[in-house]
């Protein structure tokens, strides 16, 4: 007799929390984690211009609709006859160079919404029809039965790590992610925690039950790591480096997540959108120098998207408003870098914006069965194909 | 049908229901002076408040040295009056309303721009007419700037304001098409503000202005109306919106009953705020009074946000006296656990709710309750809280647990409880 999955949660839920008070998902998590691979998604938040970072520079169609914003051809970092990358990006040449550096051209999904929103549920639960509260990544840990298999490093949790029962941690900053408890109150506090609750009650104690043997897994693990790279100033490079940290310790996590926001560009774009594609670059290329320096590099790879790209044409701010497909990209060595997908086709647009082409959720599909080695279907909720970016 | 009202009078259990619904909590004498009242009357005083603010506020935001400076101390200015001001409820629906019309510090870094967009919100707090509220966000310099409308011309549209004039201030998303979206756009081209522009002026203060050789004065439809629309017309058609009400009135649900608000409910609301052309206090007001606000099923129901935490706990405490060192300190921790007043991450806002908690936000509250009742700086009581300004109830199962610890070590345990997180 099969037992679903819920009931198979609920039921060791309460088995195991009668002994130990531990959550039932926790207690799975030391027999089924396994595997040695490591995704890094980063989220580009507010609509990424796909057009000025992967830019198609021999076309004339690009030009003429941006004469302000549009990246002149002297400056272009050439990848392609049509293509190259936008000069902030210039710290990661070196991995392109490589073959280390992979472009995803016109990523989308089906009837594109210009919610950041609502766009930024679809790519989070990987589901278009916007039915599913639940991420995938958060599926992803469901899967594996292990909450701290995957991990956010940040304040607050994306939709993509919310699971059906709980919602995966957010590490905003490995050092302070530690409990120290004043001296005297361990039992009194133990007992508080054991009452038996209902509701938001019950969910808020699960919380810190998990949050108590989060904070202990890892914090005795971090000591391990020794820094390979100088990564930049700022709050993005140094959660790459806490990333690295906990790859480097040891602490189990399949997939990290890593959020860099303000590409909302709106006005102003150039300054602005170059401004964060120097940061994203510069932190990237740290991030790898590290993995290389700790010969973990074999074990990494990096996926980044955004909502959706932005319209083609130039609005009378010198920005852009919400578009439809976008790029995406991939680097590390277990990534079949080059640009996988055609050029945009400035010339055939739907409502001012660039069509999508490859649906992300292929993409997705790429590093669920070729990196890390699940069954994408059970995931995603379907088949989908895309492009092979992973060697 | 409008909500059942609560007739029973009010136990000392709803009264401290009630004070951490709309006050943040209340001491022990806070909640024993509301016992035996009615509801709808106690919620009628409740929302009978006046423009009076805390005396003595240390943070004055045009002593600031840089516009940095002078974001951090409207921070703490707000923060301040948030824990000593006179009117809690007030302050509690302009942080809800902050939530709704979002503008952010990343962009609005002028001093008496901020100032006035919170003193729209206070003034707006329980507005008797959501519709001119939502006027005078949209014409506010900050909104202008925020979402981008100041830089909105005819000829190329910027459709940042239009869009989220729909998509979240007014309607929500499935109420409106693209072309709304493009038309609204239009419509609001012209408007703007002066004064306050760039890193230098940011204590001169900025004023809306209509600049009629922008504004594309053409044909539009928006929302199912044509004509030669003008943002005015946009704003107050998207405001009166049928399914605005119904929006709208979800968020004051999520607000003030819980994170999962109950449909009829919701349209109950909706209807009254029809029936009152957006009185959004007689909304209150009926909302505050009645049976679903008092139901069992809703106590406890709504995860406290950071500020409420915050808040909550020094309320609780009898709002001791904090060095503005500790306040600013504060206004920032607010921030690590994921409520930077006056910036939210999106502008969406805060989704709330679970969203709040995470191993990281869990550990910054304990160690916040720390602070308050162990550390070397935290305030001397004058007498240690009680169970029911704590925990909203005389006898809760937590009573045990605390059992033979001293004062301070209650208080602390207490305020890092399940209970104590939520309102």
């Amino acid at each position: 007799m099969a037992l679903d999955r819920r009931d198979f949660l609920k039921y060791s839920a309460l088995a195991v929390a009668a002994t130990t008070g531990m959550p039932g998902f926790l207690a799975r998590a030391a027999t089924q984690a396994g595997g040695t691979k490591t995704l890094v998604v980063i989220q580009l938040t507010g609509g990424n211009d796909g057009l000025n970072t992967l830019v198609p520079y021999s076309n004339g169609a690009y030009y003429a609709a941006r004469p302000n914003i549009a990246v002149p051809r002297k400056d272009v970092l050439t990848l392609t006859p049509d293509l190259g990358m936008h000069p902030a990006l210039k710290p990661l040449t070196g991995l392109w160079d490589a073959g280390h550096l992979a472009w995803l051209e016109n990523v989308g999904y089906p009837n594109p919404n210009r919610s950041h929103f609502a766009s930024m549920a679809i790519w989070h639960t990987a589901d278009p029809s916007q039915a599913r509260a639940e991420g995938w990544i958060g599926r992803i840990a469901e899967k594996i039965g292990d909450p701290f298999c995957a991990s956010n490093l940040g304040g607050t949790t994306p939709q993509a790590l919310r699971a059906e029962s709980f919602s995966l941690p957010s590490i905003d900053g490995v050092d302070r992610f530690q409990v120290r408890l004043p001296a005297g109150l361990s039992d009194a506090f133990e007992t508080m925690l054991s009452l038996p609750r209902q509701g938001e009650a019950a969910y808020l104690g699960r919380a810190t039950r998990q949050m108590l043997a989060n904070t202990g897994k890892m914090q005795k693990n971090v000591s391990r790591y020794r820094a390979g790279a100088k990564y930049p100033e700022g709050r993005f490079a140094e959660r790459l480096h806490d990333a690295a940290r906990l790859i480097a310790s040891g602490t189990g996590q399949r997939v990290l997540y890593v959020s860099l926001g303000g590409f909302d560009t709106h006005a102003g774009q150039r300054a602005e959108q170059d401004a964060l594609l120097g940061e994203l670059a510069s932190g990237l290329a740290a991030f790898q120098a590290d993995l290389e320096a700790q010969g973990l590099a074999e074990r990494v790879i990096v996926m980044g998207f955004s909502e959706f790209g932005r319209r083609v044409a130039e609005n009378a701010s010198a920005g852009t408003d919400h578009g439809q497909g976008g790029v995406m990209f991939a680097l590390g060595r277990g990534v079949r870098g080059g640009v996988h997908g055609d050029s945009p086709d400035l010339e055939n647009l739907e409502g001012g914006d660039v069509r999508y082409r490859q649906d992300f959720r292929g993409v997705y599909a790429g590093a669920l069965t070729r990196w890390l080695g699940l069954n994408a279907r059970d995931i995603l909720g379907g088949d989908f194909a895309g492009p092979q970016w992973v060697a | 049908m409008p909500l059942t009202p609560h007739t029973r009078p009010l136990t000392a259990a709803d009264a401290a229901h009630l004070l951490r619904r709309t006050a943040f909590g209340g001491t022990q004498a806070q909640t024993r002076a509301l016992t035996g009242r009615d509801a709808r009357e106690v919620a009628r005083e409740r929302l009978a408040f006046t423009d009076a603010a805390a005396p003595g506020n240390p943070f004055d935001p045009t002593d600031a040295a840089t516009p940095g400076a002078g974001v951090q101390l409207t921070r703490a200015a707000w923060l301040f009056e948030l824990l000593y001001g006179p009117h809690p409820l007030r302050e509690r629906l302009a942080l809800a309303w902050s939530n709704h019309f979002v503008i952010g510090t990343d962009k609005v870094r002028n001093v008496p721009m901020l100032a006035s967009y919170l003193a729209l919100l206070r003034r707006h707090a329980a507005t008797g007419d959501f519709t001119r509220f939502a006027l005078e966000v949209a014409q506010s310099p900050a909104m202008l700037r925020y979402l981008d409308n100041a830089q909105n011309r005819r000829g190329k549209p910027n459709e940042n304001f239009s869009r989220e004039l729909l998509e979240l201030f007014t309607t929500g998303i499935g109420h409106y098409t693209e072309d709304d979206v493009r038309e609204g756009a239009r419509a609001l081209t012209g408007w703007t503000y002066e004064g306050g522009r760039g890193n230098k002026n940011y204590l001169e203060e900025t004023r809306f202005v209509f600049r009629p050789a922008q504004h594309d004065a053409g044909r539009k439809t928006y929302l199912g109306h044509g004509g030669n629309l003008t943002g005015e017309d946009v704003v107050r058609l998207a405001a009166t919106h049928p399914q605005t009400a119904t929006f709208v009135a979800r968020k004051l649900h999520r607000a003030f009953v819980r994170d999962t608000p109950d449909e009829r409910a919701v349209a109950a609301s909706a209807e009254t705020w029809r029936r009152t052309n957006g009185n959004v206090r007689a909304v209150l007001e009926e909302l505050l009074g009645s049976e679903v606000f008092y139901a069992p099923e809703n106590r406890s129901a709504v995860i406290r946000s950071p500020v409420e935490f915050i808040v909550g706990a020094v309320r609780a405490l009898g709002q001791p006296k904090l060095e503005p060192k500790q306040i600013l300190n504060l206004a920032q921790t607010a921030g690590k656990m994921g409520q930077l007043l006056l910036q939210p991450d999106t502008v969406k806002g805060w989704d709330g709710g679970r969203e709040w908690i995470n191993d990281s936000t869990l550990l910054t509250r304990m160690q916040v309750a720390a602070a308050l009742t162990l550390g070397p700086q935290a305030p001397q009581l004058a007498e240690p809280p009680s169970l029911l300004a704590l925990l909203g109830s005389e006898r809760p199962p937590l009573t045990a647990a605390l059992d033979g610890l001293g004062p301070k070590q209650r208080t602390y345990l207490a305020l890092i409880s399940p209970e104590f997180q939520l309102a």
